[in-house]
């Protein structure tokens, strides 16, 4: 290419990155559309979208909402203090709302509303009553109610309290109300119950800060009192407080390693800032790229994507060093075939992603590619032409560490393969998997446990298990409901250690409602009329009970969900679907555990066919499925490599794979012996670990004899390790787990490197090292 | 010796008498019986009923610890009020809200002025021998369900009378009490 050419071309890379810039500022005129829900990451499951669904709706309650039990000795003026400082938040507008007054939550009487329906709705006791005698049974009991000082006798509208039988078996609310709060009585304790209603996300930070300190400094003034936490917002505090204070901690100390590695090896300023320039750009060309096609970017992307541009640090440190060392006899033209062959070989494992089904790991394989693209155009079109301050110690103390690392014997192609055998096979033997979901919880032990208290003290279930059940309208889902209620029933009668909730057992169906009415004007016979007698009442009574009878309208299920009662199912109701009918979900609580699940899995086979669905087990064979798929395409991608190698190498191929190859087997070995399970973050460090693996196997067999490609390769690995390497000590176990991976893999890479390094022949590193 | 202790408290009684009688004073003054018993007559006036639901029986009151209201016409039931629970002779389960109304009767027979005070405004009148007190609820939701209610007596509560909003009317009267010497 003619100098002009290059110069051109370099143009042209500026001027595309300035329309980037253009772009992207554009796109994120209204902030950037980043998706934080892991779910967002996972295939959209295609044959049911319901699924997802049900999910949003039973975990709403979870996001838009915090539940605080507060238990202290002096309760009330406590649980005042704490509910002023919540409703000053509801003042400044960071919070919706904050309940915590007995009256916040009073529901007028459901006496007033559910009056109307209150002949067609019979429990089960009541209808075999009825059917076996005519209700004769009831009367005595009818008898001692209208009479007890504590009830509400309405003889007109009730005399039998069909209503007050009906609202007794309907699930009821744990949370009451005493001395004027909102109280829950659990294990012999009162405690004060303050729900929190947020007015966005439960990601925003300055209410969750807000939240955090308003919290912080009551529990300085009420050292003793007792706070239990609940609600996603914070989770999500905890996560961002444990980011930050990690960017503080293990981020400085990277940052410090990075510029005190890179400012001893160069001596000067400007290198580091030419280090970052190709980081940055690669990094503008990702983001617009990747926004531009896929609309949205998730964190995750995000994260992961910007770490995987780290690997164009590579191109960077290869140039850099030959160009201090060699000084004026540098040409670009040589180092060309190995930077190629780098960045083509770590763009093949990202594409090979680039086609799999999940929209997360595209999203992943683009961010990164693209990257990767950027950063090596940057690196070879304008890299060369910033000047750059050589110092002789650079060229000094590659030769010195050149002789150092010398090995004094190398490894044979057949020890090598003998080697992998041997490590494969114990890998195959002992590695295990872990998909579970807990690997995304990034969340303290004190908040988990605080949540597990609270949601044992409330006996409430998260609406993680669920049957999911569809129906051509409203009547046939009710009975399809009533059905599977029905064999819950038996089975909770069999010894099933679980509890239920299920629109039918709210709303009966049209047929068993009007059964239900014929049943009552069965008992306004006789034993009204026995009943009114015995209480002392006029005979005109009856009559009146009677004519309410003539209007009796049924309840549906729009009507129900309606009521301040039924809003509480309202999660349950997932309403009309895609194919024309309507799906409701039946929450299951209780235990959990093999057996349960599959009884719970047998029921929904049998009739009425339903489905039934575990989020937590679902999510993780989701994860699951995209780490057999990386797994799955990482490999394939390697063996094109391999080929690609092959074609260019030969029999020296072996030498290139071996560093990256052989990394990715001692990490595996690694995990099987320490008995760390395989799951998707440790499978996405040994991405990074293949690409700067073979970046490293390139330059050390197309540069084997140049101390200046093994003090970059040297320079990258280290440098490397100290920004990834240190994620080893997160908290964050999705961190954790990239890091504990870079760290071994890349210490593997580097001290596998000389082992495989092409026999010095006739030309000694010495005489090449003479030119400087 | 519990007859002497009777006796020490009302002569310490008197005295105050002659001042203003306030909630304090009539809470001492029903404390001094711990334990009592009786009959009671009740009458239930409906509002869209022209007549009344009337019944009677007997009850005990243990202060801090439970009243037994036994009915015996027309119909017999013992039901048990504590602070817990509210249980009747069948075991069935209070109907939703049930804790709540059996808790306030059980803070208007104890004269539990402090815990009465949280939700109602309390107005007394009369002297020791012959005492009112009027609680209205604070709260409009309590107000939809309570009007009014009056308590009246002298060293022991005889009257208590309970309005709600939609006029009905629950009015008992308890007599022939006396206090019960083996707690």
């Amino acid at each position: 290419m003619t100098d002009r050419g290059y110069r051109w071309l370099g143009w042209l890379w500026l001027a595309s990155l300035a329309l980037c810039a253009l772009w992207l500022g554009w796109m994120l005129r209204q902030g950037l559309p980043a998706d934080t829900d892991l779910t967002a990451l996972l295939p959209a499951d295609r044959q049911a979208p319901l699924v997802e669904k049900a999910d949003r709706e039973l975990g709403r309650g979870f996001e838009n909402r915090f539940l605080l039990l507060l238990g202290d000795d002096e309760r009330v003026p406590t649980t005042q203090a704490l509910g002023r400082s919540l409703q000053r938040l509801v003042d400044e507008g960071q919070l919706a709302g904050v309940d915590w007054r007995e009256l916040d939550l009073a529901d007028a009487d459901p006496h007033g509303w559910m009056g109307q329906w209150r002949y067609r709705l019979l429990t089960p006791q009541w209808q075999q009553a009825i059917d076996t005698d005519g209700g004769s049974t009831l009367v005595e009991p009818a008898l001692r109610r209208l009479f007890s000082p504590t009830a509400r006798p309405e003889p007109v509208a009730d005399p039998f309290g069909l209503l007050d039988a009906w609202l007794s078996r309907l699930p009821r609310s744990p949370i009451g109300a005493a001395d004027g709060l909102l109280t829950l009585d659990a294990e012999g304790r009162q405690w004060s119950v303050l729900i929190g209603e947020l007015k966005g996300s439960p990601y925003d930070l300055p209410m969750q800060n807000a939240l955090h300190s308003a919290l912080e400094r009551f529990q300085q003034q009420h050292p003793d009192a007792e706070l239990l936490r609940s609600g996603l917002v914070f989770h999500a505090a905890a996560g961002a407080r444990q980011a930050k204070r990690e960017m503080s901690t293990i981020g400085a100390a990277s940052l410090l390693g990075v510029l005190l590695v890179i400012g001893f090896v160069f001596r000067s300023p400007r290198v580091l800032l030419q280090l970052m320039v190709p980081l940055l750009a690669g990094s503008l060309f990702a983001l617009t790229l990747t926004l531009g096609i896929f609309g949205r970017l998730h964190l995750l992307t995000l994260a992961f994507g910007a770490s995987l541009i780290g690997i164009a640090v590579d191109y960077v440190l290869h140039l850099q060093c030959d160009r201090v060392i060699d000084g004026r006899q540098f040409r670009l033209r040589r180092l060309m075939p190995s930077l190629t062959l780098g960045l083509i070989s770590s763009v093949i494992a990202y594409v090979a992603q680039a086609l799999t089904p999940m929209p997360g790991l595209r999203q992943m394989a683009a961010f990164a590619a693209f990257g990767l693209i950027g950063a090596w155009l940057t690196v070879v079109l304008w890299l060369p032409r910033f000047t750059l301050h050589a110092s002789p110690f650079t060229a000094r103390l590659a030769t010195r560490w050149w002789r150092l690392c010398q090995p004094r014997w190398r490894l044979s192609p057949w020890l090598a393969l003998a080697g992998a055998l041997v490590l494969a096979t114990f890998c195959g033997l002992r590695l295990t998997s872990d998909d579970s979901l807990e690997l995304l919880n990034p969340s303290p032990a004190a908040l988990m446990q605080d949540e597990q208290r609270v949601q044992q003290l409330l006996d409430r279930d998260t609406g993680s298990r669920y049957f999911l059940v569809r129906a051509a309208d409203t009547q046939s889902l009710l009975t399809r409901l009533d059905m599977l209620d029905g064999s819950l029933d038996r089975a909770i009668a069999d010894g099933l250690q679980v509890e239920y909730q299920s629109l039918a057992g709210s709303v009966p169906t049209m047929a068993e409602q009007q059964a239900n009415l014929a049943r009552v004007r069965k008992l306004y016979g006789a034993p009204l009329d026995a009943l009114v007698e015995r209480a002392g009442l006029p005979a005109t009574v009856a009559d009146e009970a009677r004519a309410r009878l003539q209007q009796a309208p049924p309840l549906t299920l729009a009507e129900w969900l309606e009521t301040p009662l039924g809003s509480l199912q309202q999660r349950l109701w997932l309403g009309k679907t895609d194919d024309g009918g309507v799906a409701a979900t039946v929450v299951i609580s209780g235990a959990r555990d093999a057996r349960t699940d599959a009884t719970l899995s047998t029921l929904a086979d049998s009739p009425p066919k339903v489905e039934y669905s575990d989020r937590v087990s679902r999510i993780g064979g989701l994860l699951g499925e995209l780490r057999r798929h990386t797994a799955l395409w990482v490999a394939a991608a390697m063996a094109l490599m391999t080929l690609a190698l092959l074609w260019r190498y030969r029999g020296r191929a072996w030498r290139v794979v071996v560093p990256p190859f052989g990394a990715t087997l001692i990490v595996l070995t690694a995990f099987a012996v320490g008995g760390v399970p395989l799951n998707i973050f440790n499978q996405l460090g040994l991405l990074l670990i293949l690409g700067i693996g073979l970046d490293a196997g390139i330059f050390n067999v197309e540069h084997a004899r140049k101390p200046a490609a093994w003090l970059a390769i040297t320079l990258s690995t280290l440098t490397s390790l100290l920004a990834f390497g240190m994620l080893a000590f997160s908290a964050t176990p999705a961190l954790h787990y990239l890091g504990l991976t870079c760290l071994i893999g890349l210490a593997s890479v580097w001290a596998l490197v000389p082992w495989v390094r092409p026999e010095a022949g006739h030309s000694t590193p010495r005489r090449e090292s003479e030119h400087v | 010796m519990p007859f002497r202790r009777w006796w020490i408290t009302l002569l310490l009684l008197v005295p105050l008498s002659a001042q203003a009688f306030d909630l304090d004073d009539l809470q001492r003054q029903l404390a001094a019986t711990p334990s009592l018993a009786g009959s009671f007559e009740q009458q239930r006036e409906l509002a869209d009923l022209d007549s009344s639901l009337s019944s009677q029986g007997t009850f005990l009151f243990e202060r801090g610890k439970r009243v037994v209201w036994q009915l015996e016409q027309p119909v017999e039931e013992r039901i048990e009020l504590t602070p817990q629970a509210i249980t009747d002779g069948s075991g069935e389960n209070a109907p939703p809200g049930g804790e709540q109304v059996a808790q306030l009767f059980l803070q208007l027979l104890e004269g539990d002025w402090q815990a009465l005070e949280s939700r109602f405004t309390l107005a007394l009148s009369g002297d020791r021998d012959d005492w009112q007190v009027a609680l209205t609820p604070k709260e409009a939701a309590l107000r939809e369900r309570i009007a009014e209610i009056h308590l009246r007596g002298s060293d022991t509560i005889d009257h208590l009378d309970m309005r709600t909003p939609d006029g009905d009317r629950l009015k008992v009267r308890l007599f022939d009490q006396h206090p019960l010497n083996d707690s």
